[in-house]
């Protein structure tokens, strides 16, 4: 079969070849008299503003920043203990190495058992996944005034990258047990720090404390964050009001009442020999914040699981709890991790809050280093607010790269 | 008219395995089955016809509860389907459903779909359970897509699956809703000659569809539905060659 070429009466019209970045400039940004204008004014502006940043990270004094590292990152914990919350870093090295590892292996077998091309991430690709983080570490080492830290961040990585390797490597029989081994390395982690006396999370500050507070507070707030989700699609009219009810009050509320209304709320109540110390409270009060915000993620995949899973598992004959358990909440929670991603990001922000109550966690440690003797009426804040940033940026935007990643990932070939 | 065996819904062939008398259903103001009586005998292929919104697959929904009836009384196997929830879970064991949309897991593997209710409900041990799920993936011919995923299959292959999950359960009774409306034209045949294997190995099956030909292949008897009625009921072939009702002329005039 021929196919004959169409024949145009007059030529095509004709498509101008790009003649560079010369051209594009002339065309788009001095096409005319007031938008030569706009470009030259908004380039003064940014090549102003490039500059003043320039000269104000060269010049600013960073000696606020090395005196007070160890503020920032784990508060006012005792100098002579310091080999506490490295050991805690090791234990969560070898952790995350570990579930990587074997959550690797994982993918691998399923990809080999269901006949799906399975790719080895490398070393390269992860350290170009995790760039940021691993370039903040480089900055936060640059602060520090000896070669231990450095040393001992060097070591945590291996460690972490052994680990890895480790958690690939393992028997499945083994590996299906690798949630008990992160869940004692996290209580090790926790008893390094607290136990034999150490210090325990009343006394914690800086960054160490922002972390545990989003980590503690998310992971204590999924179980009843389920459960009010579970709750407000139920046939009971009583749970299901008390349910809603709840989930719309605290919804309703900023954050920083509900901050403060647990540590004042639950001063009053509680008699004073037991009453929890302020971290404590603030703890709290996110896991009830965070449980309402978590129910209405949990909500948004419920609903995406259709209508004919349930069916299908029921005509089966799975009684109602197993449906629940076994078919639509994987499916259900697998389409919730990005927005959970997205919560614990705000939470990872909002634990800044505290502050209000006076608690010395990473901005409020960055603000009141400010007041020291030394740097008081030196107008230092731009730089450790700076430096308390770029933390929260990093965390936040590899988050977010995560969390897209995943998307990414789970929108192919699972479903 | 007289009343023979096949144009009488209540007579089934043998002993009645499925039993409806007088069911109504409602969806709000809507009467969507309107005093249905109907057996189902043992070994018998029963299929249900007729317009969409006629009531089909209510019917066959209502037989293993996934729609409750309003009124009348619901029989299967000797077991009367009411609130109460062990008779529902026991209806539920003993009849396989199959979906016009699969409906199969997306989470688990094929082996892991088959086994699943065996093993949750029956309680069989993981080995016993995966090799009677090989022998029922078998039966439907797919036996190499068992550690795949449902998403990597054909839509005629996930619907041997899901045929093949409901046998796993061993059941006494296979209902069918439109198990080929969500097919494309040429994987219509691999599943309509799994289950007219199936029919001739003595099932007893209810099948909502519009495949005339599998009616003619296994089917004791046709009962077509229009208004959630039951309008018509006979063998393949009376409704091959001499329909009686209107609406059942003017139906099968549309679809043969």
């Amino acid at each position: 079969m021929t196919v004959e070429a169409p024949v145009f009466e007059e030529a095509p019209p004709q498509v101008e070849p790009a003649r560079g970045p010369m051209d594009w400039a002339r065309k788009n940004l001095f096409n005319n008299w007031y938008n030569s204008l706009l470009t030259l004014a908004l380039a003064a502006l940014v090549i102003w503003a490039l500059v003043a940043l320039l000269r104000g990270l060269l010049s600013a004094e960073y000696e606020i920043i090395r005196a007070n590292l160890r503020l920032f990152m784990i508060g006012e914990f005792p100098a002579d203990q310091l080999w506490r919350p490295w050991a805690a870093t090791y234990c969560f090295a070898v952790m995350l190495g570990m579930v990587g590892g074997s959550i690797a292996a994982g993918a691998r077998d399923r990809a080999s058992e269901a006949g799906l091309p399975y790719v080895r991430t490398t070393l390269r690709q992860v350290v170009i996944r995790f760039w940021p983080i691993l370039a903040l570490i480089a900055v936060i080492l640059s602060f520090t005034t000896t070669v231990t830290p450095t040393l001992l961040t060097i070591g945590a990585l291996v460690v972490g990258l052994g680990s890895y390797y480790l958690g690939r490597v393992l028997p499945r029989a083994v590996r299906r047990w690798t949630w008990l081994i992160a869940v004692v390395l996290i209580a090790a982690s926790y008893i390094s720090l607290a136990g034999f006396g150490g210090v325990g999370w009343q006394g914690w500050g800086g960054l160490q404390l922002n972390l545990f507070l989003t980590f503690a507070g998310l992971l204590v707030a999924f179980p009843f964050g389920l459960l009010l989700a579970m709750g407000r699609r139920s046939s009971l009219p009583v749970i299901r009001t008390i349910s809603v009810g709840y989930i719309e009050l605290v919804r309703g509320v900023p954050l920083i009442t509900v901050l403060i209304a647990g540590a004042f709320a639950i001063g009053f109540i509680i008699p004073r020999d037991i009453r929890p110390g302020f971290v404590t409270r603030m703890l709290i009060a996110i896991i009830a914040f965070e449980a309402a915000y978590i129910a209405e993620v949990v909500r948004g995949g419920l609903q995406a699981v259709p209508r004919g899973q349930v069916e299908a598992a029921q005509a089966v004959g799975l009684a109602p709890w197993k449906t629940m358990r076994l078919i639509v909440l994987p499916q259900a929670l697998r389409a919730t991790i990005p927005a959970m991603v997205g919560q614990f990001i705000s939470l990872f922000k909002d634990t800044t809050l505290v502050a209000v109550l006076g608690i010395t966690e990473l901005l409020e440690a960055t603000f009141v280093v400010n007041s020291q003797t030394a740097y008081l009426g030196k107008g230092l804040f731009v730089v450790t607010l700076s430096f308390a940033a770029l933390i929260f940026w990093v965390g936040c935007y590899t988050m977010s790269r995560e969390s897209r990643r995943l998307e990414r990932k789970l929108g192919v070939g699972e479903r | 008219m007289t009343v023979t065996d096949y144009s009488d819904a209540t007579r089934a062939t043998g002993d009645a395995i499925i039993e409806l008398v007088g069911v109504d259903k409602f969806f709000g103001n809507f009467q969507a089955l309107k005093d249905i009586n109907m057996r189902v005998g043992q070994q018998e292929v029963v299929v249900v016809i007729g317009p969409s919104g006629g009531g089909k697959s209510t019917l066959i929904r209502c037989i293993n509860r996934l729609e409750k009836h309003d009124a009348g009384r619901l029989v299967v196997d000797g077991i009367e389907l009411s609130d109460d929830v062990r008779n529902i879970q026991e209806v539920r064991r003993e009849t396989g459903m199959v979906f016009q949309q699969f409906n199969l897991f997306p989470h688990l593997t094929v082996l892991d779909n088959v086994t699943l209710a065996p093993r949750q409900v029956r309680k069989l041990p993981k080995k016993d359970a995966e090799a009677l799920a090989m022998q029922t993936l078998t039966r439907v011919k797919i036996p190499e897509q068992a550690r795949k995923y449902p998403g990597q299959l054909s839509g005629g292959q996930q619907q041997r699956v899901a045929i093949a999950r409901a046998l796993a359960m061993q059941p006494k009774v296979m209902l069918f809703d439109e198990p080929t409306s969500a097919l494309d034209p040429e994987m219509i045949k691999e599943v309509l000659d799994v289950m007219v294997e199936l029919g001739r190995g003595g099932m007893t099956m209810v099948v909502v569809t519009h495949e005339m030909g599998f009616a003619r292949a296994v089917a004791n008897r046709v009962v077509f539905m229009a208004e959630g009625e039951i309008v018509e009921v006979g063998t393949p072939e009376h409704f091959f060659t001499d329909p009686q009702e209107v609406r059942t002329k003017l139906f099968l005039s549309q679809i043969l």
